[in-house]
């Protein structure tokens, strides 16, 4: 990557099934705590990247009332859908056009208490068609694409199971999640209701409250701002088909592709081996190891092996969601920033009993859509090089 | 900082208030397909793809999932771009910055809307409704010296309240907003791809009824189905690609203040005093290297939703040494005039809200490369153009600046 | 101060419902008109082949637009399928008792799965595999309703 951008700062709330506040009110808390830590001011923001979600947040043009709270007053702002990851790339982009030295990316969503998220989602049918037959949601679809995986690789309930457990353990080392088990074991998982089978409840994600905010920064800028800047190596997204019947829900080509290009402009060539540590965005956790082998982590179809041996928890091989990912707390827009967040905290040393060891290269990833149609990928890395 | 250039535009075939034949993404592909065809580009050419539109018109959430095919976009980093009214140019921003940024070099940016398929006020409404609900359960009376009965009407309440501070402030009267409606209809009556073309004089416009004086029902624009496609490439790809093309020199963004005239919690705003557009169009003119807007610019497009707009953006942007509607009274705004204000017929005359941001800088550009399809070609060579958008509480506005050169580095 | 001015309003609840009249288009029209004479109708992409339903106009992997109708059988196969235990309704979840049976389904002559409800057979009877046949809504309603829901094949022979 030509023009250097790096991660200087991360912020999120203390995500919850309800906040507690106004929206504005936990934005202008969460961005006025990033920048007095960091000793600055919004005049130290060139740009602002929001991403929230228009249904989710009950009124048109969401930003209208999130930009005074988060400093963008009189500033240059835009704004994203889709997912948080999205939104960083976007500002990421600005900052490499030579236009700006810094770019807040600011993302939340109130998925726990102001509108319910699978709603939210339903909106996202074809409304002439899907909307109007009621069979497709998104806990039908996500349900089919574990299917779809069982299926084809052999990976059992009760290793599904394992994947939940260990995503609740994981938060409970982490500071913001709002759901946790320290001792969570595949047992607690399927004591939990079957919604749509395979699906308990335990494997999809918590209606979350959330908020989270990421300051970007050119590399002088990151340098003054910060000793240790966390830079962003590659970045891209892909899209696949909307129709899911023409879709193989087994694997995630569009994770495939997006990994592929932001691996090119990493210069990542065996990423199972040069990364240390993968966030991914898995609301329904029969996701991760789709996502996580189109990502190259791990051998297609091994999600069950993977869950039996342990090479996903913290100290495994291949440690993913150490956060506890998105069943530890899932704000809809925020999902992706969030996961850049972590990997910031990781790749700073600050993930405090979440800490992979000796993290220098992570990769990020977004979804959007039913059964992550669309998937963005951005790979962090402690070293300039 | 790498130079960015639009080479090719594709419109839907019509701007009309009601697409009964085709649903919303067979809509965009039209425009999709004339893209293509106008450039002759293929899919395989597209790097990356930004797409916007206001969803709650549609009430379809992220629409670029359903539109993935039908715009062409499998396989293709793609992002949604949303942000109100303004969302067809911050769209256009995106694949500026995209092209800037140096990851991509050829991107399509695709904006529409198919304001038919839900009630017209939907949309505006539901900035407003969330609020004063709200207000009205806790006991708290609109009503009562507020202003709230400009809500009434959706934006176009609010918005009479920004005609009238207009008037006031630069010593304008109701017939200038009469003749501006009637310059730019006549406008859109040479553009087949405005919606409302019917040649209007200033008798016809004044001839409706106020619906918030000092606007009439002859001041206020449509709402339209439709969608607009823009291509935006690096330098080396500009020459290789195309024969002409319109440079993205100068972009602007500012967010204002969410509050509308008087309205919204007490807050004391003059919906025309718009600092807003003033930094924007600074922030644009010193990326583009303009020094003086009173002379270096040939021609604008501006985002009006209602006619008095295109005057009081002429003021905010600075564009003449005399009052705007003192050189509305000379005739200069005129296509074949000294300065051309929405040649198109202006988000007057066609709004595809999601569109109608992007329709600015597009028009600009064809004007530019001298590529209009239809009798709205403005005679003077454009060397210069400036276009406009707003969205919003009447807060937010962009500006881009178009050139037929690259900026000088 | 009072008690009844110390009162905080924590929540407001906002009830906000528009309606929208959505153009179906075209092909889904044709499509819709199909179900009412009892005939599934999907299309052709002149480059790649496949047969997609329901019919849309552009096939997004070969840019084109699609124009070949093709008619498919009613009958077809599970290639996967849920049972849920919930439905979602306005995003809330209710129980479903007895379980809903979601399939996706291979229509012979079809490349694209269609996703159906599948009736008449116990959740644990719904495999991979398994034939299923379309049942009708009689009298026709001219809407997609007039597709009701898939049985087991071999049912009523």
């Amino acid at each position: 990557m030509e023009k250097q951008v790096a991660v200087v700062a991360q912020a999120q709330t203390r995500h919850a099934a309800d906040i507690g506040m106004p929206k504005e009110r936990m934005l202008f808390e969460l961005v006025k705590g990033l920048f007095d830590d960091l000793g600055i001011t919004r005049d130290d923001i060139g740009t602002f990247v929001i991403c929230s979600n228009d249904f989710q947040a009950g009124r048109t043009i969401s930003n209208v009332f999130e930009d005074t709270p988060i400093g963008a007053y009189m500033k240059d702002e835009t704004k994203v859908e889709a997912d948080g990851l999205w939104a960083a790339m976007y500002a990421a982009m600005r900052i490499m056009s030579g236009n700006y030295d810094t770019a807040l990316v600011v993302a939340n969503s109130l998925g726990g208490s102001e509108f319910r998220p699978y709603l939210v989602m339903d909106y996202q049918l074809n409304p002439t068609y899907d909307r109007q037959l009621g069979l497709l949601n998104e806990l039908s679809t996500a349900a089919l694409q574990a299917r779809s995986y069982m299926d084809r690789y052999g990976m059992t309930e009760t290793q599904m199971d394992r994947i939940a457990a260990k995503l609740l353990r994981n938060a409970a080392r982490n500071p913001y999640a709002l759901q946790s088990k320290a001792d969570a074991t595949p047992e607690d998982i399927a004591a939990s209701e079957y919604l749509y089978e395979p699906l308990r409840k335990l494997h999809c994600y918590p209606f979350t409250d959330g908020a989270c905010a990421v300051l970007l920064a050119s590399a002088d800028r990151a340098k003054e701002l910060t000793d240790s800047p966390v830079w962003i190596k590659g970045m891209s997204s892909s899209i696949d088909s909307y129709y899911l019947g023409e879709r193989e829900l087994f694997g995630s080509r569009s994770s495939r592709l997006a990994a592929e290009r932001a691996y090119k402009m990493a210069g990542i060539k065996q990423p199972a081996d040069q990364i240390d540590v993968a966030e991914v965005s898995a609301p329904f956790v029969h996701q991760e190891p789709i996502i996580t082998e189109a990502l190259g982590l791990f051998p297609e179809g091994s999600g069950g092996s993977v869950a039996e041996r342990g090479l996903s928890e913290i100290d495994g091989a291949m440690p993913v969601c150490p956060s506890g990912g998105a069943t530890g707390a899932h704000p809809f827009s925020a999902a992706g920033l969030i996961r850049i967040a972590e990997c910031y905290r990781q790749l700073t040393g600050q993930a405090g009993e979440a800490q992979v060891a000796d993290a220098s290269t992570a990769v990020a990833h977004g979804q959007d859509g039913f059964c992550a149609q669309h998937n963005a990928v951005m790979v962090l890395s402690s070293e300039e090089g | 900082m790498r130079n960015v250039a639009i080479i090719g535009v594709g419109y839907t075939p019509v701007f009309v208030s009601k697409r009964k034949d085709v649903n919303m993404v067979e809509m965009m592909s039209e425009a999709v397909d004339a893209a293509f065809s106008n450039t002759n580009l293929k899919p395989e050419d597209i790097d990356a793809i930004t797409f916007g539109n206001m969803q709650t018109f549609e009430g379809l959430n992220l629409p670029h999932l359903w539109a993935s095919e039908h715009i062409r976009a499998l396989d293709k980093p793609t992002i949604r771009i949303s942000t109100g009214g303004t969302t067809g140019m911050s769209t256009l921003h995106a694949a500026y910055y995209h092209v800037a940024s140096g990851m991509y070099d050829v991107v399509m940016a695709v904006t529409w809307e198919k304001q038919s398929e839900g009630d017209s006020q939907v949309g505006l409404a539901g900035i407003v409704m969330p609020e004063a609900m709200v207000m009205v359960q806790n006991g708290m009376d609109l009503y009562g010296g507020r202003g709230v009965g400009g809500l009434g009407g959706g934006s176009t309440g609010a918005a009479s309240y920004q005609a009238m501070s207009y008037l006031s402030h630069y010593g304008a009267e109701v017939e200038h907003i009469d003749k501006m409606a009637s310059l730019e209809r006549t406008n859109a009556s040479k553009n087949p791809y405005a919606h409302l073309r019917k040649v209007t004089t200033v008798e016809d416009v004044a001839s409706t009824p106020f619906i918030a004086w000092p606007l009439r029902f002859g001041h206020t624009c449509p709402t339209t189905d439709g969608a607009t496609v823009a291509i935006v490439v690096s330098e080396e790809k500009a020459k290789k690609l195309a024969d002409t093309a319109a440079w993205i020199n100068g972009i602007g963004c500012c967010a204002s203040d969410p509050c509308t005239g008087n309205m919204i919690e007490g807050q004391i705003t003059d919906p025309a005093d718009q600092q807003a557009c003033v930094i924007a169009g600074k922030k644009a003119y010193d990326m583009a290297g303009i020094e003086d807007p009173t002379r270096e610019i040939d021609m604008a497009e501006l985002y009006d939703g209602f006619a008095h707009q295109s005057l009081l953006w002429c003021e905010k942007l600075g564009f003449f040494s005399e009052p705007a509607h003192k050189m509305l009274d000379k005739g200069a705004l005129e296509i074949d005039g000294e300065f051309p204000v929405n040649p198109s017929g202006g988000v007057f005359s066609t709004n595809a809200i999601g569109a109608s941001a992007m329709n600015r800088p597009t028009e600009c550009a064809l004007q530019i490369m001298r590529k209009i399809e239809g009798e709205h070609q403005v005679p003077k060579k454009v060397k210069t153009a400036v276009a406009h958008g707003w969205g919003g509480l009447f807060q937010y506005v962009t500006v881009t600046v178009l050139g037929d050169k690259p900026r000088k580095r | 101060m009072t008690a009844k001015q110390e009162r905080v309003v924590a929540h407001s609840v906002v009830p906000i419902d528009f309606t929208y009249n959505y153009r179906v288009g075209t092909y889904l029209e044709k499509y819709i008109q199909g179900l009412g004479q009892k005939k599934i109708l999907g299309m052709k992409c002149s480059g790649c082949g496949k047969v997609v339903v329901p019919p849309r106009k552009i096939c997004g992997m070969c840019n084109l637009t699609m124009e070949e109708w093709v008619e498919l059988a009613d009958v077809g196969t599970v290639e996967n399928y849920t049972v849920g235990h919930v439905r979602v309704d306005k995003g809330l979840l209710e129980k479903s008792d007895p379980p809903v049976m979601l399939a996706l389904i291979k229509l012979d002559g079809a490349d694209a799965l269609l996703a159906g409800e599948v009736r008449g057979l116990k959740p644990e009877e719904l495999k991979n595999g398994l034939r299923v046949k379309a049942v009708w809504k009689d009298p026709a309603e001219d809407s997609l309703a007039d597709l009701d829901h898939f049985e087991p094949a071999g049912k009523g022979g």
